[in-house]
């Protein structure tokens, strides 16, 4: 099975510091894999390489086969790569409803003069897709409503949903369970494998140790720039080099 | 959902008014100034509608809004005084050099971050002015350009000043529509996601920097329209209609009515243009009055007389052709 993503020997420079070191890695299609570290490990910095906000100072990233590190982020979104922020992220002043919209518009594409004139099919399926994202995190009840109004937790699947308004591949989260009490943090939890057993590939980084194990199919493990490990959660609990990179200790 | 909500009350009503109301009232009056004042209303409502897409929906401010206006006004005037093209070409050429000219400026400067742009476009539009100041073997200079011709529709000449409102008010309505579609359609929810988080739209798909001067380059052909009625109307086109002073005036009523709302961009235009002239009485103290109400609505209406947020209760009930209903709510476009 060829992968959706492969990552090989990226490596990313601010000034002297090396962010993301040599760090070569893979998704397949349908996998559901977690990115953990301690902090400055270089996870978001490995995230923005991916989706095109960060160039890299060297090796490739190729989706679906073919190389995109030298796109810019709207052009890697097209090709089906969606993604999430660390720090909430949603239009404020725009609808619940607006909001997913722009998902599926970005995705499918609504040029000025079929705004002006256009009668329909574009937009139907623009509508449509937003309704079945909305639907999907159970936010079609509250369309109408400003996003700003939504609760912190709501916000949470208001930007999964608009990602998943683009028909992603593969989605990318960003510390989804950030902010999450334990009772929401489970339930999404549920949600993110509830996901991917639908076919959607993840990949996700999170600081909360316990739902990257539970859900997982594999994790990668990044400390200081490189990878120190890439395997079953299970395995990767155990590995001595996680634990040392994690709790200082010398294993 | 009875028929009877369905029906556009807003814009029914504004059209009523516009063609039916406003005209019948200033025939009344029977003179020539209130009609003046009426189309310089309707040539500003577009001004500030077309501003209100590049700076109320799109959150780009933009500081030269004006020039470009002007551009329209000397490209129709002098295609009607050296080329002896009439109002059918002139204004739709005084659009569409506005527009070149702004696709032109906008593809280097788009990138800027926001601030920078709108130094950008404060430059831009001193620089147009100067153009027109000085370049004085085709503008004339300050003198300016006299237009006699006045405005024929395939040779039939649009005689007397209802005539002439008619004309105006058909030319901004049919433009006010196509704004009105570009803002509140999902190419709008993409030039909305541009003010709210340009790099999150960037995520989803959105070619940000493409949309920025695609709607940068829309507004100003809209704008050069207003200008092209400003030169058939007036007859007589000069710099200082087109200089900074008439910039901040647009970006006042895109303001006072509130950012992102088309009805407040209308609102905002109205009052600023009628304001002055029904305080005509006060001399020059009515400068400084217009001045107080802008400073009071900044002050205590943040987001204006119609802001976004507050108005969107009242675009989704009366400006949308609702595609769906839940919960009691319409959403869509």
């Amino acid at each position: 099975m060829s992968a959706l993503i492969e990552i090989s020997n990226l490596t990313r420079r601010f000034g002297g510091l090396v962010a993301v070191d040599g760090v070569s890695t893979s998704v397949a299609p349908g996998e559901l894999v977690g990115l953990i570290g301690p902090n400055g490990a270089g996870k978001t910095t490995l995230f923005n390489l991916i989706s095109g906000f960060t160039r890299p100072t060297s090796g490739t990233v190729r989706f679906k086969g073919e190389p995109i590190d030298r796109l810019k982020p709207h052009a890697i979104a097209a090709r089906g790569l969606a993604r999430t922020f660390q720090n909430l992220r949603i239009f404020p002043n725009m609808s619940v409803f607006d909001n997913v919209s722009v998902g599926a518009v970005g995705a499918i594409g609504q040029s000025a003069l079929q705004a002006v004139f256009g009668r329909g099919a574009r937009r139907d399926e623009i509508t449509a897709r937003t309704f079945a994202a909305l639907d999907r995190v159970g936010l079609t009840d509250r369309a109408g409503e400003l996003a700003a109004n939504l609760s912190y937790g709501k916000r949470k699947y208001l930007e999964i949903a608009r990602a998943l308004a683009m028909k992603p591949d593969l989605l990318i989260l960003d510390e989804p369970a950030a902010g999450l009490d334990d009772s929401e943090t489970a339930e999404l939890a549920r949600f993110i494998r509830e996901l991917n057993r639908e076919g959607l590939a993840i990949m996700l980084v999170e600081h909360d140790m316990n739902l990257v194990m539970s859900i997982t199919t594999r994790v990668v493990v990044l400390s200081s720039g490189r990878k120190i490990a890439d395997d079953a959660p299970a395995v990767v609990r155990a590995d001595p080099a996680v634990l040392e990179a994690y709790l200082g200790v010398e294993a | 959902m009875s028929d009877l909500r369905r029906l556009p009350l807003v814009p029914l009503a504004l059209v009523v008014v516009v063609f039916g109301a406003v005209p019948w009232v200033l025939t009344l009056f029977g003179k020539g100034y209130f009609f003046q004042v009426a189309d310089l209303i309707l040539i500003f409502v577009l001004l500030s509608a077309s501003l209100h897409l590049v700076t109320g929906v799109a959150g780009l401010l933009h500081l030269g809004h004006a020039a470009f206006y002007g551009i329209g006004a000397y490209v129709a005037a002098l295609m009607g005084t050296e080329l002896k093209l009439g109002f059918l070409w002139g204004l739709p050429a005084g659009g569409l050099a506005a527009a070149v000219l702004a696709l032109i400026v906008a593809l280097p400067t788009m990138r800027l971050v926001s601030i920078y742009f709108a130094v950008a476009t404060l430059a831009i539009g001193q620089m147009i002015h100067t153009v027109l100041l000085n370049w004085v073997a085709v503008t004339k200079g300050p003198n300016g350009v006299m237009l006699f011709s006045g405005i024929r529709l395939f040779d039939i000449p649009v005689k007397g000043p209802l005539a002439v409102y008619f004309v105006v008010a058909v030319v901004v309505a049919l433009s006010i529509v196509a704004i009105h579609r570009l803002g509140h359609s999902y190419y709008g929810n993409a030039l909305r996601s541009l003010r709210e988080d340009d790099q999150c739209a960037d995520a989803m798909g959105v070619d940000t920097v493409r949309l920025k001067i695609e709607v940068f380059t829309l507004s100003a052909f809209f704008a050069g329209l207003a200008g092209g009625l400003w030169a058939y109307t007036t007859g007589y086109v000069s710099p200082q209609d087109f200089n900074f002073s008439n910039s901040i005036l647009i970006l006042a009523m895109v303001v006072v009515g509130g950012l992102g709302s088309l009805p407040g961009a209308i609102v905002g235009a109205v009052l600023l243009i009628l304001l002055p002239e029904v305080l005509r009485g006060f001399g020059d103290l009515r400068n400084v009055i217009v001045g107080l109400v802008m400073f009071g609505s900044i002050l205590f209406l943040p987001k204006g007389l119609i802001g976004e947020v507050s108005a969107l209760a009242l675009v989704r009930r009366h400006f949308v052709r609702p595609k769906g209903e839940v919960a009691g709510r319409e959403v869509g476009w």
